[in-house]
């Protein structure tokens, strides 16, 4: 089962995104900062990582970057998931850039085509 | 120039002598021996002059020399006559005539008598001239005083130690006939120069110069001016005074200011905007997922979160209106215990969901009380949700209580405490939390719901005191009068974009 880590401060859209993928079949771990993200993705690895860019403590960016400089996690697909419009290049190497409120079936076919699932 | 002279004499040769005589001194004139003649003469050569003998007893000749008078007051007459009629001759013309003159005429008495009529001709002359530029000025001094006066803005004049020489009327109005005060103490109430003057810096080098300031008038009311500078020169062009000229521009930059708040506003909002509508979608995503699953605890649970979703953005749509338009309060006499168990009952749901206990101490007998019942529950509520708020955010407390008590402070007063054992507040967090945009809750706040519960308190009359201490908690004392009468009149709120507890939060200044 593939995992996907949600990093969100938000726990209305934690709560979304988490039954949106376990109820296509995918396996998810919740994070409300950076910190707690970093952690958990260095103890799950996860296939995937979906990233809010606006977080009170610290910016989406920056974990990202701090993502990248870890070889065991800078290979991980990141989707960017932002109320932020015009923020396309904050994370250079993310495989989609999505603008809350974002359409669910438009990011369940990036999910799955970026992890190979049908 | 040539005056014109009409003689009159029934005694033809006297005539002819005399107009011989005018001939021979280069004086153009014109012989009639009767009224009538003289009557048509009159009106054709328009003579400046009569030389004339009333032939009394016969009064002919003077009914029609009174009537000349009386319509040309610029004509002339000098009387000849014989010594016998010479005074029933004074006592018929009077001071219609300019000279009397003893028949038979001698050329020196006749000389002196026309030069004066000559001369009083041309005094009259200038006299008339005179007084048509006296009207002129007077006339054109009545239009500038009117333009000087009405033009709408402030103008005054200043001498070179910047005291006022004169003020128009809008100035006066606004602040007071202070002619002879110097301009900063009228218009900034300080006690010396201004540090930045464009009435010196005309002085100084004879141009226009322009300012924008902040004026206070004698009503205490502060004026946004944009002022011009124009050098006031003498016959010698040396600048002897300045006249300035303040243009009110206070509507225009409180709309300025609304207007750059409102999108700042719409900037500040639109992430938390989006959040919400993000989590609504996951709210009806469950619902969708739910029924067709038949799971009735994640449809319930679906349910719960799209009703909780619906309630903020109502609330943050409703802030958002009431922000952007100026608006009345709508006021009713509304029974206060009702109104209190009713913002008890709102916050409920939030404070169950959060884990925090709401306990409400509301006094039965509390009478009614004038307010707007929509604003002011909605600036109460908001008061309890942020104590909710305060505690769910705490994480050094494990049981969290709000308390909501309401009684009366005296027979016109009420006092609503509204306790919390939250997070507390640091002192930027106290200072700030009534000011616009300012929100200690990251994308969940939008800065405006206790900027505008502290309007609206305000727009009710009523005070707000806040004791807060950090990871202890926060108490709130919002204090009102029961009727409309004792509350003072406040401006429209979307007017006025700063608050604060006190002066000092404010941010705008």
């Amino acid at each position: 089962m593939k995992k996907i880590l949600i990093v969100d401060d938000d726990p209305n859209i934690l709560d979304y995104m988490t039954s949106l993928f376990e109820d296509s079949g995918f396996k998810t771990f919740t994070a409300r900062d950076v910190q707690e993200g970093l952690k958990i993705a260095k103890k799950e690895v996860p296939d995937l990582i979906t990233l809010d860019l606006e977080m009170p403590d610290e910016w989406g960016p920056r974990f990202y970057r701090k993502m990248s400089q870890d070889k065991s996690l800078k290979n991980i697909p990141v989707i960017v998931i932002s109320g932020l419009s015009g923020g396309d290049h904050a994370v250079g190497k993310a495989v989609a850039y999505l603008t809350k409120p974002f359409d669910r079936d438009e990011l369940l076919k990036i999910v799955k085509e970026t992890l190979h699932v049908s | 120039m040539s005056h014109e002279i009409l003689i009159i004499d029934k005694d033809a040769s006297h005539a002819r002598a005399l107009c011989v005589y005018l001939e021979r001194k280069r004086m153009e004139n014109h012989m009639a021996f009767t009224p009538d003649e003289a009557a048509v003469l009159y009106d054709n050569i328009e003579a400046q002059v009569i030389l004339a003998d009333p032939g009394l007893p016969d009064m002919e000749v003077t009914a029609f020399l009174k009537s000349i008078k009386s319509t040309h007051a610029q004509v002339q007459i000098i009387i000849m006559t014989t010594l016998e009629q010479f005074d029933q001759a004074m006592a018929e013309l009077k001071y219609d005539a300019v000279h009397y003159l003893l028949k038979p005429v001698k050329s020196t008495a006749l000389d002196m008598a026309l030069y004066q009529a000559r001369s009083w001709i041309e005094l009259n002359r200038q006299l008339e001239s005179t007084k048509k530029k006296l009207k002129l000025l007077r006339h054109t001094q009545h239009l500038y005083q009117q333009l000087f006066d009405e033009v709408p803005c402030y103008i005054s004049v200043q001498d070179r130690s910047f005291r006022l020489t004169a003020t128009n009327k809008r100035f006066k109005q606004d602040f007071g006939d202070e002619i002879g005060s110097h301009c900063y103490a009228v218009y900034k109430h300080r006690g010396s120069v201004c540090q930045t003057c464009p009435v010196a810096d005309t002085f100084a080098d004879g141009n226009s110069h322009s300012t924008e300031e902040v004026v206070t008038s004698k009503s205490g009311k502060q004026h946004h001016v944009l002022t011009w500078t124009a050098p006031i020169r003498n016959g010698e062009g040396e600048i002897t005074q300045v006249m300035e000229m303040s243009t009110d521009i206070t509507e225009i930059r409180q709309l300025q200011d609304h207007l750059t708040s409102l999108g700042l506003m719409i900037g500040s909002m639109s992430h938390g905007v989006r959040g919400m509508l993000t989590a609504l979608d996951g709210g009806i995503y469950k619902l969708e997922t739910g029924l067709a699953k038949n799971d009735m605890a994640r449809t319930h649970k679906a349910f719960d979160q799209v009703k909780q979703m619906t309630g903020r953005i109502r609330k943050m749509v409703l802030e958002i209106l009431y922000y952007a338009k100026s608006r009345e309060l709508h006021y009713q006499s509304i029974n206060i215990a009702e109104m209190a168990d009713k913002v008890v009952g709102d916050a409920l749901a939030i404070a169950s969901k959060l884990g925090v206990k709401l306990e409400a101490n509301i006094s039965p007998t509390l009478g009614v009380i004038d307010v707007d019942p929509t604003w002011l529950q909605a600036a109460l509520v908001n008061f309890v949700e942020n104590a909710i708020d305060a505690c769910a955010y705490d994480r050094y407390k494990q049981d969290h209580v709000v308390t909501f008590d309401a009684f009366e402070l005296s027979a016109d007063r009420i006092c609503f405490i509204i306790t919390d054992n939250g997070m507390g507040m640091d002192q930027e967090t106290k200072e700030k939390m009534f000011t616009l945009f300012f929100t200690s809750k990251g994308s969940q706040g939008t800065g405006l719901g206790l900027f505008i519960a502290n309007r609206v308190i305000q727009q009710h009359g009523g005070t707000i005191n806040v004791e807060s201490e950090l990871k202890k908690g926060s108490k709130f004392h919002i204090c009102l009068p029961k009727s409309k009468s004792n509350q003072p009149k406040m401006v429209p709120v979307s007017k006025k974009l700063t608050t604060g507890v006190n002066n000092e939060t404010d941010n705008k200044k």
